[in-house]
């Protein structure tokens, strides 16, 4: 009787914990999409409705109007758009494969190579991490003129490899300490150089952390509005996220058309995730458990 | 396949000896354990061999090329790994394609060698699996594949068998011998496990601390343990190790213990227990030599029942001499109580006496 009474006790415990963490979970959730829905049905609304009060939850007269505009490279609004994301495009995809190419061998290396200095080096790396970006803006900014890089793309490329690197090696270091060095041992002996034994071998087993990492970069650099902010004057060079900015202050705020730019903007980083978010999740949790 | 010869092999780090001066050689066809606990420099001897790690000082020869400051892959050697090693994203196939392949032997060549190799060890069904998919035997088997499949002058193998169940390790014991004396391969094989070593080994190399201790066939190291430590660590019980003190009285040799006893010795052993530099021996005995009686006898010494250990066919008392313990077999049927009092003899002939001091056996 006791142990019955006791038993319903306890799940019962159970039952308002687990109802407490839906709760907060579905809070959680709604705080989380509640912003992006509201931005995708401003975007389809028209320029009246969208300063409507009280708001209209849903638009009488949807209109996809401002998608065509921005994706229309004969308009003038498009032409910039384009532009812009272009300009994005191109800086993040450059930042993206340059910092794998840095953060692989230095990852590895961090891994398997034991050099004087190693420990303290890899500290150091992470040392940047403490400090919170603005902190550098002026300081960089200031490297940067000396290198004759501002208005450049590439003073946005070094940026951002420099505040990418040291969270990319430190993942990739984390996959290459999870793979049995004897893997290696084994290719060298098989008639691999080391060099090929880490192409052939290495390489090919830390592709999810790789792709992570890559994933990584790209959207540090996608998303980075206040040094884009700082270093680009030229109207031609902006990147998405301040060339939006600038974009819609000049021709009074048209929120429908803000609202579909951000959601367009919003649209490669959510893709991207959600194709490889199980490597991303592989990469941040490897070596939690012993397999 | 080729003999190997290591000829004052050195690795330090700083004042750390990995490996201090060792030199071996291991005939051509000769299967050689290296054998010793974990820490004694045995992997890192392999791993010397093998060129995966840089060599301090000393030379090795496979065959007669000096291969010091030759890469692995120039070697022509082959190596199975404690963990197997196999390439998880490959299939077993291409595990044991892939030294072929980094070979450049033709495509038909490749085939036929890792067919003929699947066949020799009973995967053929498995070639299209990969390692994550097989059981432990069946990896270990394609990890033997891999090294067989190209002829190298010499196998090396870390503890291959050690990740298996009993069962399966007894069975890949016996398998892995005959395939040995069936290529009349050359076979360094690192294990921590004596049995493994005395049962498959032509010789046995034992190792402390990074310093080969002795070199010799499983049965001469069994029989003629060099020092302290061989004996103690070759043979399962452990020899019974009793440190004990020289005396002469007239012409007979007796070793006095701490503990109040005297055991009188045969005129051989009395011989060589005075050469002791100190006066202070310690005496080895295994289990099988002592004989075990329950009153006193004359030149038996008393001690006192432990414990008793019957595993069927044979039971172990531990009996204490004073302080140390004493292990001894005796028939099954025989039953003795804790704290019974016991007198043991030792069998004369199959004493081992060594210096108290070197530690080294003393001979005649």
């Amino acid at each position: 009787m006791s142990i019955v009474t006791a038993g319903v006790a306890a799940r019962k415990g159970i039952d308002i914990w687990r109802l407490l963490g839906r709760v907060f979970l579905t809070l959680l959730v709604l705080f989380a999409v509640l912003p992006m829905v509201y931005m995708v049905i401003t975007s389809i609304k028209t320029q009246f409705a969208a300063l409507q009060f009280p708001p209209e939850w849903w638009p009488s007269n949807p209109t996809l109007d401002q998608y065509w505009t921005l994706l229309n490279p004969a308009s003038d609004v498009g032409q910039e758009f384009l532009g812009y994301m272009w300009n994005s495009i191109w800086v993040c995809t450059i930042t993206t494969i340059l910092g794998v190419a840095v953060a692989v061998p230095a990852a590895y290396a961090f891994s398997r190579f034991r050099f004087p200095g190693r420990q303290w080096l890899f500290y150091a790396v992470l040392l940047r991490n403490m400090f919170p970006a603005v902190v550098f803006l002026m300081p960089l900014f200031i490297l940067m003129r000396w290198l004759h890089l501002v208005n450049s793309d590439w003073s946005l490329v070094l940026t951002y490899l420099t505040f990418g690197l040291p969270l990319s090696i430190w993942l990739l270091k984390g996959f290459y300490d999870n793979i049995p060095v004897q893997l290696e041992q084994s290719a060298r002996i098989d008639g691999a150089t080391r060099f090929q034994a880490f192409i052939l071998v290495v390489m090919p087993l830390s592709s999810p952390g790789i792709i992570a990492t890559a994933i990584y970069s790209f959207i540090i650099a996608w998303n980075e509005y206040v040094y884009a902010l700082t270093f680009l004057n030229d109207k031609s060079k902006l990147t998405l996220p301040v060339g939006l900015q600038r974009f819609f202050t000049e021709y009074t705020t048209n929120w429908p058309g803000l609202m579909a730019a951000s959601f367009i903007m919003s649209v490669p980083v959510v893709v991207m995730f959600l194709i490889l978010q199980k490597y991303f999740v592989r990469a941040l949790t490897e070596g939690a458990v012993k397999s | 396949m080729a003999e190997v010869k290591l000829r004052d092999v050195v690795k330090n780090y700083g004042q750390v000896f990995a490996v201090d001066h060792v030199s071996l050689t291991v005939e051509d066809g000769e299967f050689v354990a290296l054998v010793g606990p974990s820490g004694c420099g045995k992997t890192t001897t392999l791993n010397l061999v093998a060129g995966l790690i840089p060599m301090s000082d000393g030379d090795i020869l496979i065959g007669d090329r000096v291969v010091n400051d030759l890469d692995p892959k120039d070697r022509d050697i082959a190596m199975v790994f404690q963990n197997y090693a196999l390439y998880p994203n490959k299939t077993v196939f291409k595990n044991l394609a892939f030294p072929l392949k980094m070979r450049k032997l033709p495509k038909p060549d490749i085939e036929r060698k890792v067919l003929e190799a699947a066949r020799l060890l009973d995967i053929e069904h498995l070639l299209e699996r990969r390692p994550r998919e097989l059981s432990g035997g069946q990896q270990q088997r394609v990890a033997l594949g891999r090294a067989l499949v190209r002829d190298p002058q010499v196998f090396l193998m870390d503890e291959p068998l050690s990740n298996l169940d009993a069962k399966l390790r007894g069975q890949m014991r016996s398998e892995l011998k005959r395939f040995q004396k069936d290529l009349e391969a050359t076979v360094i094989y690192v294990t921590h496990d004596q049995l493994e070593a005395v049962t498959m080994a032509d010789k046995m190399a034992v190792m402390s601390g990074g310093v080969l201790q002795q070199y010799d066939a499983p049965d001469r190291v069994f029989a003629a343990p060099a020092n302290v430590f061989v004996a103690g660590f070759v043979g399962s019980p452990a020899m019974s190790l009793i440190p004990l003190d020289v005396s002469t009285r007239g012409t007979d040799v007796y070793l006095v213990s701490p503990d109040g006893w005297d055991c009188r010795l045969s005129p051989e052993n009395g011989a060589r227990a005075v050469k002791a530099r100190t006066g202070k021996v310690i005496l080895g005995a295994r289990h099988s030599t002592i004989r075990l009686h329950k009153q006193a006898v004359p030149d038996a010494v008393p001690g006192r029942v432990y414990t008793s250990e019957p595993t069927g066919d044979i039971t172990y008392v531990h009996v204490f001499l004073g302080k140390p313990v004493v292990v001894v077999s005796v028939e099954p049927q025989v039953r003795v109580a804790p704290d019974e009092a016991v007198w043991l003899e030792f069998d004369q002939s199959k004493l081992h006496l060594f210096d108290g001091e070197t530690q080294q056996a003393l001979t005649d």
